[in-house]
């Protein structure tokens, strides 16, 4: 037991928090005398591959390496004697090989690990405190390995999560490039407040996500992340819990979930040198139909044209990754340089990425651990505004050009649209917003464990990112009057800091017959701070594209801190390694709340029983689990202030001058509150070739904040505020199958199913739009979010639709329409079901997730995976279509319908267009899809001529991402969404977490092919 | 382990506090550093972006920042009460796609919650809630002003108080008048109100005639452009005309000046800043001028030129025909507070209600003839001719109402007019154009209703338009 204790406090301690692979720990485990050293190799007991980063132990000390690229390994220091290894790696089964250790020898073992679906050794460290074996957690956590997310070739993390995690819905809102802005929320959504994706942490750095814009690039769209200022290839794993009975440590912020991410740490051994270099090419995946009927509405010829083809391309990109690692006993480093450079396929749209990271591992004298990561990004972009954005917006003005009007330049001029936004062909050629981002993100982490049974750590990190936007638009570039038509030139700067520190403590207690206890203790403390200074002008002058080039100018500052301060405890029992109980306390208190509500207090509690583990026949592994937490959710930057009742600008004729905020500060304001208990369990069936894990959650959020309205009268018009309360209750499913293990091989299949239920449970203010201007809604018994407005009446007899004497729909909400009184509307319906002016007409969340991975290896050379990603049951609202068939655009293949001459039978009457504009139920589309992912084929070269050269082989990857959609989804692509601003940009105020399924002039999400090739030297 | 040291690096914030450590003492030290280290960690900020209340309330720069605020919400919200109320009636129409609302509006239909119909009484209330401040922080700080500065701060806030809940009083049927840290405000019919104003306008009056404004206030205050004592008369004889006060409206209106530096009173606009109809007249609003109203007057009436640039080709989003706005399509174009010759024209109308009808002819006449080089002013000049006979005293008040309508062009006078002269002629439905008022009353304000328990539908149903037109308006 006292061995079980060691391996299971300190040793896994060691390993998951600061030994990644290759290391050894010079430290002899049992005073002094005799030792030796273990050389060894690890690989599949099926096809014989190496495998690298597997961690090797000797039972009972403190003593291990990780296996290198080619399975190798290395322990020095060895006390003589029979000791046992312990071998363990993500989706293997653990093996205890015994080993004698000779005084001065070298001993040789091979390791053979065979594939398991169901690993409940392995040690995860998010939301636990300290490191743990996964059988010792109540709470589901789902942890991807490099592998995992190298294979996906995507340009950002989250991309690379998409169809990978049960329970999580990640979105991508917008195709532009550098990733496209994405998020993501961890069983459903949580909260109002926009800002509500989880907390990302890297390397025990609480990271700023923020999307915000400084300049309008699409009112509340999302065209980038800063998760994408982070470099996949650097990612060595992600942990990522889901809900509050798991996250429950994290405290005041934890409500929407945390995803953990590791970075890659050296491997001892003499310098080794990879490099991954990749070519892609990305294109739009389907063109729209447009209005290109030769006649227009008198019947006269027209010339119309297809501006599509000059506005998409096929986008190139490029990556290099360039890795040196290394170490001896004492310093472990791993170095990563990689530039990519990614076009987008709305030409003029670039981002291009250039970054460098140190880790660096030293072991101190005295138990002293000293971890250092350092990480700088650079990060330019070229972007263009879409969505909402339609004055100078490609997107916008795409959707909202007449399809007769010939956009091409004559004369260096270019012809404005008749009615609304800019010529698309200018916006590309001429308007320009560039910005850059220049980000550190580094921590230093001093892990001192006095004795195996005690330990100590602290971290010190810090984000600190500089984000430079500017936005140049040209003199007469937009139709309409001053300022913008005068040319307009926008310089903001961002500069956002978060400060992070964290002090764990724990101490294993002697055993007590059966029963082991370990006592940790913590505190964390966060300051974040923004600090944001804008200048506009406009009037510009004909030469010249920065601010000075103006006339007329405005400038604007804003600094916001934040600061949150934790302490917590937990006790964890377990007996005979079967059973384990947890309880923890994190006591949480954040500036943005009044003092008088500032410290709340945050539970957990878990359980987990192995029923039986490793056994014979069918089935082979059980674990039941539990939890119940609590956890809460802050306002972010937008609102950071809340609690003060302030004074805003208001100048006059020159002159500063103060006028009441309409937004009255609550004095009283305290976070939103989240319970949340899971239970669930894993099974190992058929000798580790099925795995499933099966999740029931039940989350309650309470004290909900949102505006609520005040009386006008009073001269204010709302106040931040506890609103109401929600929950999700949902399902969540991952069934891992080795289908076929053969020597030249092999089949393994991943599928998860999600299914979340979301409502609204109570509200004590009004239903209300949560984004404002459009037809989404937050209303009690109902998902949050729901379409409510106008719909097409229909025969209350016969459900058939009611048509006027033209063959129009009749809108719900129009006199004109269904009559001035209640009883002419029933007189018309033939009964009462049209009474209401607007309804639910459609429900964004989705009924499901689903995904099925298959991966195959041939020959144990070439590997193939399959990705399929699936959305099922939301509506999309269609707003893009809807604009094009405003008589303003006009440029729609089903206004195209309406001209068509009498007789033929897909023509529309007269007016159709024009009456369907305010009926929004027309607009709702199924916007169920299935996304070929990712599909990728990896042919390692590793013939003898070849690894003279390159000491791993030769890898080279073909793969694709969004090849293939199915879906009925009538628009570009049913992924994307209007909202995606998740925190502290431009109108994030006007937007909550619950806005999804909007389609308005997104940028369509490319389909992208790439060539890659890896190899080591 | 001599020679041999650790560095750690603590940070608080902004602070940064630097330790050597001994390895051998590190696990105390760290903890203690830790423990001291959070405790110097402040949760308590302060906003760094938005002054709180009492910065603001309690000094004399807070206090004199509120004024300015106090008339740019003003401003703001005397122009949403006349556009609307040129919205209402056949003054204005709209040209914008984006808010079809605009385009129901001028129609004389309003649905309740939509954004124009609750764009005034916001905009009204804002002032009223600014001007109450003024008033609360010109008495907190009572022994930091000079007294001519408390009486030119006070006497502002009364009036444009006064002014702006006589707005409101014009364009809802009941309107609550006692609002400052009320969490109910309860409303009241006009026959309360209406003097509430008039009582407001008197307090403004009574404030400067005890103690004049000082040089201090008018010169940093009060915006430049604004006659605080014409302002005060000139509302003084509006309200005492809107409660047929006629002798209070004459005496009132005699004291306004009609000529000299003083008589016009404007609010500036200098960049960035734009005009309330600059502002309104953009490409989503598009609020624009009826060609009607130009079309209708006489064909020597030059008072058009003042307002607009005709258009044959100008319509609203529904069709109605329009012209462009001449001086307000100018961002930076000053917006008159009042035009001078209301004053003449409450004087008319005043004097031939009490019968003296020469002397409310020679009133008008001065309107009618006031002519380029006339009173020396920037307003709209008639260059009409004199009456050339008298008029009996309907006549008298009919051409009065007719004038007011050219004069007093989008001031927002002229819904009132057509209430009072019982020409509320009902909704006019596009391709038919609105003459005079289209409805009587706006719905009342969503913002209020949802929250304030005095203004639900069940304690204050929306009043009822009128069933047969024309008709005057029922006030209650």
């Amino acid at each position: 037991m006292t061995l079980t204790l060691l391996r299971r406090g300190a040793a896994a301690l060691a390993f998951a928090l600061t030994l990644p692979p290759g290391h050894a720990l010079a430290q002899p485990a049992t005073g002094t005398g005799a030792t030796g050293t273990i050389r060894g190799r690890v690989v599949d007991a099926a096809s014989g591959r190496p495998l690298p980063e597997t961690q090797v132990l000797v039972t009972g000390s403190r003593l291990g390496a990780a296996s290198d690229a080619g399975g190798q390994f290395t322990i020095v220091a060895v006390p003589t004697g029979a000791r046992s290894l312990t071998v363990r790696r993500l989706g293997y089964q653990p093996v205890t090989q015994p080993v004698t250790v000779t005084a001065g020898g070298t001993a040789t073992v091979e390791l053979r690990l065979t594939v398991s679906a169901v690993n409940l050794s392995e040690v995860v460290v998010t939301g636990t405190a300290a490191p743990t074996e996964k059988r010792r957690v109540g709470t589901s956590i789902a942890s991807l390995d490099s592998t995992t997310i190298g294979r996906a070739v995507s340009v950002t993390v989250d991309q690379a999560l998409q169809g990978k995690v049960a329970g999580a819905q990640i979105t991508q809102n917008s195709g532009g490039p550098g990733g496209g802005g994405i998020s993501v929320r961890l069983r459903g959504v949580n909260s109002f407040i926009s800002g509500s994706d989880p907390l990302y942490i890297i390397d025990g750095v609480i990271i700023d996500n923020g999307s915000s814009q400084l300049a309008d690039l699409g009112g509340r769209s999302n065209p980038q992340n800063r998760l994408a200022d982070l470099n996949p290839s650097d990612i060595d794993r992600v942990e990522i819990i889901r809900g509050a009975a798991g996250a429950a440590l994290y405290g005041s912020r934890a409500n929407n979930g945390v995803v953990q991410i590791f970075t890659k740490k050296g491997n001892v051994g003499r310098p080794r040198f990879g490099l991954l270099t990749r070519y892609s090419s990305s294109e739009l995946r389907e063109e729209q139909p447009y209005n290109l009927y030769p006649f227009d509405v008198a019947g006269l010829p027209i010339a119309r044209f297809n501006y599509q083809d000059d506005i998409f391309r096929r986008a190139p990109g490029t990556e290099q990754n360039l890795t040196v690692d290394g170490g001896n006993d004492q310093t472990r480093y791993y170095l990563s340089g990689n530039y990519s450079d990614e076009q987008g396929i709305i030409r003029s749209t670039e981002s291009r990425r250039a970054g460098a990271r140190l880790n660096l591992q030293q072991q101190l004298p005295r138990n002293l651990l000293a971890n250092v990561t350092a990480n700088y990004v650079n990060t330019r972009n070229q972007f263009q505004a879409f969505g909402e954005q339609n004055e100078y917006g490609v997107m916008g003005s795409l959707i909202f050009a007449p399809t007769s009007v010939d956009f091409r330049p004559t004369n260096g001029i270019y012809p404005l649209p008749p009615s609304i936004g800019t010529n698309p062909l200018l916006a590309i050629d001429r308007i320009r917003n560039p910005q850059e981002i220049d980000r550190f993100i580094g921590s230093t982490k001093l892990t001192w464990t006095p004795r195996t049974s005690l330990l100590f750590d602290y971290t010190l990190g810090v984000d600190n990112t500089s984000f430079q936007q500017d936005q140049f638009v040209p003199r007469n570039a937009v139709i309409g009057t001053a300022p913008i038509s005068t040319g307009r030139s926008q310089s903001a700067f961002q500069g956002s800091r978060v400060i992070n520190q964290d002090g764990i403590a724990s101490y294993s207690w002697p055993d007590i017959g059966r029963f082991e206890l370990r006592s940790t203790g913590g505190f964390n403390y966060t300051s974040q701070r923004v600090r944001t200074t804008n200048a506009v002008a406009n009037g510009l002058a004909p030469v010249g594209e920065l601010v000075s080039a103006g006339s007329v100018f405005a400038a604007g500052q804003t600094q916001v801190e934040l600061r949150t301060l934790g302490f917590y405890a937990q006790q964890e029992l377990a007996f005979a390694d079967r059973l384990f109980l947890t309880a923890a306390l994190r006591y949480d208190a954040s500036s943005t709340f009044a003092p008088s509500e500032r410290w709340q207090p945050f539970p957990k509690f878990s359980a987990s029983y192995v029923v039986f583990e490793n056994r014979a026949g069918a089935l082979n592994n059980v674990r039941l689990r539990s939890a119940l937490g609590w956890a809460g959710s802050q306002p972010g930057i937008v609102n950071a202030y809340s609690q003060f009742v302030s004074y805003a600008q208001q100048p006059f004729a020159g002159r500063p001058g103060f006028v009441n905020d309409i937004t009255f500060g609550n004095p009283t304001l305290r976070n939103e509150r989240a319970r949340e208990w899971e239970i669930g369990t894993e099974l190992g069936l058929l000798r580790g070739r099925v795995g499933a894990e099966v999740t029931y959650y039940d989350r309650t959020v309470s004290d909900l904040l949102f505006f609520r309205p005040l009386a006008t009268s009073t001269g204010f018009s709302r106040q931040f505020f506890p609103i109401g309360t929600m929950s999700n209750k949902g399902l969540e499913l991952l069934l891992r199958t080795t289908n076929l293990d053969r020597r030249n091989f092999s089949w393994t299949s991943t599928a998860t199913y999600s299914r979340n239920r979301n409502r609204v449970e109570s509200l004590s203010i009004q239903d209300f739009q949560s984004a404002q201007d459009y037809p989404n809604r937050i209303r009690a018994g109902e998902p949050a979010g729901v379409f409510y407005g106008s719909y097409a009446a229909r025969n209350c007899v016969t459900g058939a639709l009611l048509l006027d004497s033209l063959g129009r729909y009749r809108r719900s909400n129009q006199t004109a329409d269904m009559g001035a009184t209640l009883a002419r509307r029933q007189e018309i319906s033939g009964g009462t079901c049209n009474d209401s002016l607007n309804a639910v007409i459609g429900d964004p969340n989705p009924s499901w997730l689903g995904s099925l991975l298959n991966e195959f290896t041939v020959a144990r050379k070439l590997r193939v995976r399959v990705l399929l990603d699936g959305v099922f049951g939301n509506d999309v609202m269609n707003l893009s279509t809807r604009a094009q068939n405003a008589g303003i655009a006009s440029n729609s293949y089903e206004y195209q319908r309406e001209l068509l001459p009498y007789g033929d039978p897909r023509k529309l009457p007269p007016g159709f267009n024009a009456r369907t504009q305010g009926i929004f139920e027309y607009w709702v589309e199924d916007g169920t899809f299935v996304k070929l992912r990712e599909l990728s084929g990896t042919y390692t070269f590793d013939a003898a001529p070849v690894r003279r050269v390159f000491r791993d082989g030769l890898d080279v990857t073909v793969s694709g991402r969004n090849l293939a959609v199915w879906t009925d989804y009538s628009g570009y692509d049913p992924e994307i969404n209007l909202f995606g601003t998740n925190a502290g940009g431009l109108n994030a105020g006007r937007t909550t977490a619950a806005d999804r399924g909007f389609d308005f002039g997104g940028y369509p999400i490319p389909r992208v092919w790439s060539v890659s090739a890896r190899f080591s030297f | 382990v001599v020679g041999q040291r650790a560095l750690l690096v603590l940070t608080c914030g902004e602070d940064i506090h630097m330790r050597v450590i001994r390895p051998g003492t590190l696990a105390t030290t760290a903890v203690a550093g830790a423990a001291l280290l959070l405790g110097a960690c402040s949760l308590d900020l302060q906003n760094p972006n938005a002054p709180t209340e009492p910065q603001v309330t309690t000094s004399p720069d807070g206090v004199i920042a509120l004024g300015t605020g106090l008339q740019g919400r003003f401003a703001t919200s005397y122009g949403a009460f006349a556009y609307m109320a040129g919205l209402i009636t056949d003054e204005f129409a709209s040209g914008g796609s984006a808010f079809i609302t605009i385009s129901d509006a001028e129609q004389g239909s309003l649905a309740q919650g939509t954004g124009v119909a609750d764009a005034v009484f916001n905009g009204v209330y804002r002032t009223v809630r600014s001007a109450d401040d003024v008033l609360a922080g010109a008495d907190a700080l009572s022994g930091q002003f000079d007294p001519g500065t408390r009486s030119g701060l006070r006497a502002l806030a009364f009036a444009l108080k006064g002014e702006s809940l006589g707005e409101a009083l014009q364009s809802y049927q009941q309107i609550p008048i006692a609002t400052y840290n009320v969490a109910a405000p309860e409303y009241v019919p006009r026959s309360v109100a209406l003097p509430f104003v008039r009582a407001l306008l008197d307090s403004a009056n009574a404030q400067i005639a005890g103690t004049a404004p000082s040089a201090f206030f008018t010169a940093n205050i009060l915006t430049p452009g604004l006659n605080l004592p014409n302002t005060i008369q000139l509302f003084r004889a509006r309200y005492a005309r809107l409660a047929n006060d006629h002798a209070a409206a004459l005496a009132a209106a005699n004291l306004v000046a009609r000529s000299g530096p003083g008589a016009l009173s404007v609010l500036t606009f200098p960049a960035p800043a734009v005009n309330p109809y600059a502002l309104v007249s953009g490409s989503t609003t598009a609020i624009g001028p009826r060609r009607q109203w130009r079309q209708s007057m006489l064909p020597q009436d030059q008072r058009w030129t003042y307002f607009v640039t005709p258009s044959t080709t100008a319509v609203s989003r529904i069709g109605a025909p329009l012209d462009n706005f001449s001086r307000y399509a100018n961002p930076q174009a000053p917006l008159p507070v009042y035009f001078p010759d209301e004053a003449l024209l409450i004087k008319a109308e005043a004097l031939a209600n009490l019968g003296q009808l020469a002397a409310a002819q020679a009133a008008l006449d001065s309107v009618r003839t006031d002519c380029t080089g006339g009173r020396g002013l920037d307003d709209p000049k008639a260059c009409l001719p004199a009456l050339t006979s008298q008029l009996s005293q309907g006549d008298l008040l009919s051409e009065i109402y007719t004038q007011r309508r050219y004069e007093l062009y989008g001031t927002g006078q002229r819904w009132e007019d057509a209430r009072r002269r019982n020409a509320i002629r009902g909704p006019a439905a596009f391709p038919a154009l609105p003459s005079e008022g289209q409805r009587c009353w706006l719905p009342y304000s969503v913002g209020d209703r949802n929250a304030n328990p005095n203004a639900t539908r069940e304690v204050l149903p929306d009043p009822t338009e009128p069933a047969a037109f024309p008709s005057g308006c029922p006030t209650q």
